[in-house]
């Protein structure tokens, strides 16, 4: 038994759900048996009060330290078990469940002992598991010094007003202090809001005079570094001086910028303009006389999702002409496919302002001609002619320049795209209110200037209450967050590059190294960075790879020789095969169902690890393509089979013992499709035959794709699919890629193999002996020999005339 | 502890248990269709009516919202407890008429047909609420709810939208009792978009 492992497995009836199917009295013995389980019972019903104060009391008694439930869906019940086992210090990754009902229960027709059979095997890799667990202790998350207001958008201020309200220190840098200055130049990125800008006085005044406020005037920010809590901010001045400053969180208020539209829309800025442009003239010079028309080109710009907040601000600007210019004849040109985006206030204000709202047919493009714009009639399909004597078009909106670049210090640019995106991968709700960086504005996407204030004050009465738990002792770092050794860590950036929340920063070391940090508030625990890592220097704490590794050798030892197991993501997999067994669907039951979080959380040494260990097969089922919870699992995962799936046929086994597949979780006939069709694949091929030659070479495949960075390091570099479109700059020729690939495997497996035989017998050997055990070409063994002798992995000296080797 | 009697069955509980936590605790049937132990429970579907006697007086309660309490005495299954789970058998075989899951619980208790018009053959969702209480105790989400009330309620995103809350969990499809989530899910998170769902 492990030294501090103390592990209670808890079997649950389940009423008639699973008492009748599996026979627990069996599985009790069975599960009781095993070395590492501390103690083993069987309850009426684990999950409600009863059952739960039985677990507690023995929990207590046994001093247990684990906790696994035999019972039904983790997804639905792990987090009651994780509430009630709390107060015992059993934190979440100390408990685990295992679904006999969806899993084994109802999905066959093996008799009940076949069943408590299966059931033990699923039981005690879970056991292993909880056994290779290094549990973290619960550290609270501190927030040191103020909020800093960083990025110049008008949210700023409503933020900055808000953490006035809530009584906590902030920083806000801005371009201008002053109030009739800000408003002046709002209508640049926020035109036709006339009507808010009373409301954004006050804010503004508030965020300016407040005690709580300390201002950073004219200051562009040039570095970011520490993690949550612990910022540090590098702002410079005019003149190239640095200053900095500590945060405990920051804000970042961006806004997005609009841009001239393309030539074909006509724009000169003076009679053809965007609404800026018209707010500035009505500004300078008061309203315009004469027709103005408004075309909403949104749909023509290629962004008809704005069309609405165009068609808004465009209206208000409207109204304000018709107002203040009764002569102006104001005219509103939109495509049919747009709604019109009014209340009925403010249409009944439309009719009294009598502003016309004319729509056309988006199939025929609007064409502007000097003084003239013609479009096509929805109703008669004649092209009518508008005069006009001032256009305002949509405009086209991105960010560009400082937005930019603010927004690629604060780490917020993952992805080439127009706007920023939101900042977190959306895992799991207990994620919300742990983002560091909060960001309002339209450069998240355009809105209009209330929804970018109401942004900016959300954003803020959330970092506020974060500061409240933090100073309340509530805040704390959360279980299963990736960590980095920097003992292993050698900066080589993979991590970061995959990493998809922004939670992998860079941190200098003590030797001018960069090595990796991470902030556990911002890592979403997706862990495809911790698989990636050439050197295992990143652990996904509380769900490692040891873990993983445990749970899968604990299984395949166990499974027969015609026996499979599978991967199943928590995302498509698994709630599809529990929605399987729910529905009674009937499926192959030589599976065995592991579950995941993510696929692309597996480790290429861990599927390698099944196959070791004596699984004839191994599937990954994960989500549909682009569907991915985490950051790009699928395609990781597919990276990782690949490169499976050319070790074995390099080791002489078929590649079929291996596969990718996807599931939706709300097609489980399809799931079902999916493993009947792997394991008859499986079953076709037979298992997998072990003789001690073939043994050392799925051996030499689980050492090399384990501790081989070299391979490791390909691997991780060479994630995502040959093909892919995100990433576009990084496209590769598929095949010369495959190509380099393979034979990179071949060498280094050569290598491997010959290590092994090294490493189990004592040398030395000629080359004639290397041959002959390895039944590989002469020429090939000869090369990699000579370049592990160049390496320094071997020696070589000559004996009787011939060159012989052993490990230097 | 408490003592009470379930079908003249001396048994025993915890304060804080509730009449069917004891009652499953020892091996007591009582049927349950809105009732799961992951989420806190609400006693919409009235399958789980038991029978409280004290001496000549007695009513009827939802089993899986009241608390146990020295002395009850507490009957599964009298007439008049049957008689009640018939008519809520026979509602929920109008209400929902395609739903196999309800149909098999309904003739295990021996109701096979109904004397309830209803309204539209293809309905599986009985409107029970599980599917909008696990998303939001155990997801912490809300993506899902009951729109309309009364007669019109039923199940959805808001405004019949395919909804950027939802994080396509699937808890709703797994924890729904009749099997109506599944036609509903899609609508709720948006098809997604591929061409392998058709792999038959």
């Amino acid at each position: 038994m492990s030294a501090y492992a103390k592990t209670g497995v808890f079997l649950c009836k389940c009423g008639d759900k699973i008492a009748p199917f599996i026979n627990l009295e069996q599985l009790e013995k069975s599960v009781g048996a095993e070395p590492d389980v501390a103690h083993c019972a069987t309850m009426a019903f684990a999950c409600l009060k009863p059952g739960l104060e039985q677990i507690t009391q023995i929990a207590v008694d046994k001093q247990l330290n684990r906790v696994i439930v035999a019972g039904c869906e983790n997804r639905l019940m792990l987090s009651k078990f994780e509430e009630h086992l709390r107060p015992l210090e059993l934190l979440k990754g100390q408990i685990d469940m295992v679904n006999l009902r969806g899993h084994v229960a109802t999905v066959s027709d093996l008799d009940a002992e076949q069943k408590a059979t299966k059931s033990a095997k699923l039981i005690a890799a879970a056991v292993a598991e909880m056994t290779a667990l290094r549990p973290s202790s619960l550290t609270r998350a501190r927030l040191q010094g103020p909020v800093v207001i960083v990025g110049n958008g008008i949210a700023s201020f409503s933020a900055a007003a808000e953490m006035a309200r809530q009584k906590i220190d902030y920083r806000l840098a801005v371009e201008s202090a002053d109030p009739g200055l800000i408003i002046e130049r709002i209508h640049e990125t926020y035109p036709g809001e006339q009507s808010y800008h009373p409301r954004l006085q006050k804010s503004i005044q508030e965020a300016l005079q407040s005690p709580h406020g300390k201002l950073l005037v004219g200051r562009k920010l040039a570095m970011l570094s520490g993690v949550t809590g612990d910022y540090t901010l590098t702002f410079s001045d005019d003149q190239g001086a640095h200053e900095k400053f500590t945060a405990g969180a920051i804000i970042a208020c961006l806004d997005a910028q609009f841009t001239r539209p393309k030539p074909g829309f006509g724009h000169d800025g003076k009679t053809v303009m965007i609404p800026s442009e018209m707010e500035s003239l009505i500004l300078r010079s008061g309203p315009p006389k004469g027709t103005v028309v408004f075309w909403i080109s949104d749909y023509e710009n290629g962004q008809p999702e704005f069309a609405a907040l165009s068609a808004k601000s465009a209206w208000q600007m409207a109204a304000h002409i018709r107002q203040t210019s009764p002569a102006a004849t104001v005219i509103m040109l939109y495509n049919q496919q747009m709604e019109v985006p009014l209340t009925a206030a403010e249409r009944a204000m439309n009719r009294k302002l009598n502003l016309l709202w004319i729509p056309y047919d988006g199939a025929m493009r609007p064409t502007v001609q000097d003084g003239f714009l013609t479009f096509c009639n929805l109703s008669d399909h004649v092209e009518h002619e508008l005069r006009w004597n001032h256009l305002v078009l949509s405009p086209e909106r991105m960010i560009t320049g400082e937005t930019l670049r603010v927004a690629r210090i604060l780490g917020l640019v993952h992805k080439e795209g127009r706007f920023l995106t939101g900042h977190h991968a959306r895992v799991r709700p207990e994620m919300v209110g742990r983002e560091e960086t909060y960001l309002a504005g339209s450069a998240r996407l355009p809105c209009s200037l209330a929804d970018a204030l109401a942004q900016g004050r959300r954003a803020a009465a959330k970092t506020a209450e974060m500061f409240r738990k933090a100073n309340a002792g509530e805040l704390f770092v959360p279980r299963i967050v990736c960590v980095v050794d920097p003992e292993k860590c050698i900066g080589c950036g993979q991590c970061q590059e995959l990493c998809d929340c922004g939670g992998i920063g860079v941190e200098e070391g003590p030797g001018g190294g960069l090595p990796r940090i991470v902030d556990p508030m911002v890592c979403t625990g997706g862990g495809t960075c911790a698989a990636a890592c050439p050197y295992h220097a990143l652990v996904l704490q509380n769900n490692s790879n040891d873990q993983r590794e445990a749970r899968v050798a604990a299984l395949a030892r166990r499974l027969g020789p015609d026996e499979s197991m599978a991967f199943v993501c928590g995302w498509g997999g698994l709630p599809a095969a529990d929605i399987a067994g729910k529905q009674g669907l009937k499926y192959d039951p030589r599976i065995h169902l592991l579950s995941v979080p993510c696929v692309g959380q597996i480790d290429a040494c861990a599927m390698a690890r099944a196959l070791k260990e004596g699984a004839s097969g191994l599937v990954l089922v994960g989500c549909l393509p682009e569907t991915c919870h985490h950051s790009y699992g699928l395609d990781h995962a597919w990276a990782r089979v690949n490169t499976i799936k050319k070790l074995l046929s390099l080791s002489g086994f078929q590649r079929e013992r291996i596969a990718l597949a996807h599931a939706d979780l709300n097609r489980p006939e399809d799931f079902v499709r999916t493993v009947d069709s792997f394991t008859r694949t499986i079953a076709a091929m037979g298992p997998m035959v072990r003789t001690p030659e073939d043994q050392a070479k799925v051996d030499a495949l689980y050492d090399l794709i384990k501790h081989n960075t070299r391979v490791r390091h390909l691997l991780s570099a060479g994630l995502r699919r040959p093909g892919e479109d995100t990433y576009q700059g990084d496209q590769r020729h598929a095949l010369d890629y495959d190509r380099d690939f393979s034979a990179v495997l071949a060498e280094e497996f050569l290598q491997q193999r010959l290590l092994q035989v090294f490493r189990a017998a004592k040398g030395p050997f000629n080359l004639d002996e290397l041959t002959g055990r390895l039944h590989e070409d002469p020429n090939q063994v000869a090369t990699c020999l000579w370049e592990m002798v160049q390496n320094g992995q071997i020696g070589f000296t000559h004996k009787n005339h011939e060159a012989v080797y052993a490990l230097s | 502890m408490i003592t009470f009697k379930i079908n003249d069955q001396e048994v025993s509980a915890r304060p804080g248990w509730t009449v069917l936590e004891t009652a499953r605790e020892h091996d007591i049937d009582i049927p349950t269709l809105c009732f799961h132990p992951a989420v806190s429970a609400s006693g919409a579907c009235r399958l789980c009516m038991v029978e409280l006697r004290e001496g000549s007086w007695s009513k009827l309660v939802a089993s899986c919202i009241y608390p146990v309490a020295e002395g009850l005495q507490v009957f599964t299954e009298t007439e008049r407890v049957r008689n009640v789970r018939r008519w809520v058998f026979e509602m929920l075989l109008a209400a929902c008429p395609a739903s196999p899951e309800i149909a098999r619980m309904a003739a295990k208790h021996g109701v096979t047909s109904t004397r309830f018009e209803s309204h539209d053959p293809e309905q599986t969702c009985m409107v029970c609420g599980l599917c909008a209480r696990v998303c939001e105790e155990v997801v912490g989400l809300s993506a899902i709810a009951t729109v309309d009330r009364g007669v019109h309620k039923r199940v959805g995103a808001p405004f019949a939208k395919p909804t950027d809350v939802c994080v396509a969990c699937g808890s709703c499809v797994t924890i729904c009792p009749t099997g109506a989530m599944q036609s509903i899910f899609d609508s709720i998170r948006g098809v997604p978009a591929t061409n392998l769902t058709q792999l038959g």
